[in-house]
């Protein structure tokens, strides 16, 4: 079963402690951007930030990388997940209950 | 037809017959990678399914309450969270480690890292024990007067700490049942019933650790960085 291939555990560590300094970098620029860059846009840029880490995580942590199948089902699920988010997103651009609705005011 | 099994440690196959008299051996889930693998990731997309609802709720009132949110933001304990950040930035680290060491031979060594890896869940635990204590002090809990309507908060700032303590504790919830994982884990590598042939369970709870990992990278800055730079958004 699971030896598919041989572990060379000497490369593997290596690449272990790369993309740990590579999140510990990013880390790092999660902290020094609201002061430092793009200071009028702290949630875009703190949310794309979190997508590269996202993305390093599933790569390489989750060894999604040379993984079709299960790859495909991510970026399906992912897919799902980002269209209803649009949908939501066009929605409270258009919210028309705003005066009447709990959600945007306390209730009475 | 099936094997009695006289030694609990032992892993004995199960044998099915086919109508030409020829025997295989049935692949049970310690000997079925590929397809414990698989069904898996179907359960952490549950997982990714139920937190995206909640990241999409959250996004949905930051829309209509941007500026409550980021007042809201700005009073949680950023130093705090960054620490919790890295601890578990750590314990990914540690527990890729153990399962690099199982895989390669090394029992002793992925026994070791799994137990750092519940230290360093532990120490998360604690700094978020500390955290949300330090936030009861400041009247910041829920069911606390000053976060009911008409204590002071706005109603943007509470629906902010609402789902705070809401996806921070189910975040927490998802550690703890971690932990829990990982002694089970520590029992049935002790047992023999995981080793460096039959490691799935071990590739699959740490894949588990790492998507607790993987939505702590978006609960931090959603809720502890959008309001670093206080009025700005």
């Amino acid at each position: 079963m699971a030896n598919h291939t041989t572990v060379d555990y000497k490369a593997e560590k290596g690449r272990y402690y790369k993309v740990l300094f590579g999140l510990l970098a990013l880390t790092a620029l999660t902290f020094i951007q609201p002061s430092t860059f793009m200071a009028d846009n702290t949630f875009g840029i703190q949310l794309l930030i979190g997508a590269v880490k996202a993305w390093i995580i599933l790569m390489y942590y989750m060894h999604l990388k040379g993984e079709t199948l299960i790859g495909w089902t991510v970026v399906f699920a992912v897919f799902i997940t980002a269209f209803f988010f649009g949908i939501v997103m066009i929605d409270v651009n258009h919210f028309q209950f705003a005066d009447v609705s709990h959600i945007t005011s306390p209730a009475q | 037809m099936a094997h009695d099994s006289h030694d609990s440690h032992e892993y004995i196959p199960e044998i099915a017959v086919d109508r030409n008299g020829k025997e295989h051996v049935v692949q049970g889930w310690q000997g079925d990678f590929d397809g414990a693998k698989l069904g898996f990731w179907l359960f952490m997309l549950t997982e990714v399914l139920m937190f995206g609802a909640m990241f999409m709720t959250l996004s949905y009132y930051f829309t209509l309450h941007h500026a409550d949110f980021i007042k809201a933001s700005s009073e949680l304990d950023r130093m705090l969270g960054g620490v919790n950040t890295v601890v578990l930035l750590i314990s990914a680290l540690t527990m890729g480690l153990g399962l690099l060491k199982m895989r390669s031979g090394d029992v002793k060594g992925a026994k070791l890292m799994i137990w750092a890896t519940m230290l360093l869940a532990l120490i998360f635990l604690g700094v978020k024990a500390v955290e949300w204590t330090n936030d009861f002090k400041e009247g910041i809990f829920l069911g606390l007067p000053s976060m009911q309507a008409g204590g002071g908060k706005s109603f943007g700032e509470l629906l902010f700490f609402g789902m705070y303590f809401t996806m921070t504790g189910l975040h927490g919830f998802h550690i703890i049942i971690g932990i829990g994982l990982m002694l089970w884990l520590l029992k049935r590598i002790n047992s023999g019933k995981v080793s460096p042939e039959h490691h799935i369970l071990h590739f699959n709870i740490a894949l588990y650790w790492d998507l607790v990992h993987l939505i702590w990278v978006f609960v931090f800055p959603y809720f502890y960085m959008t309001g670093a730079g206080a009025i700005h958004g």
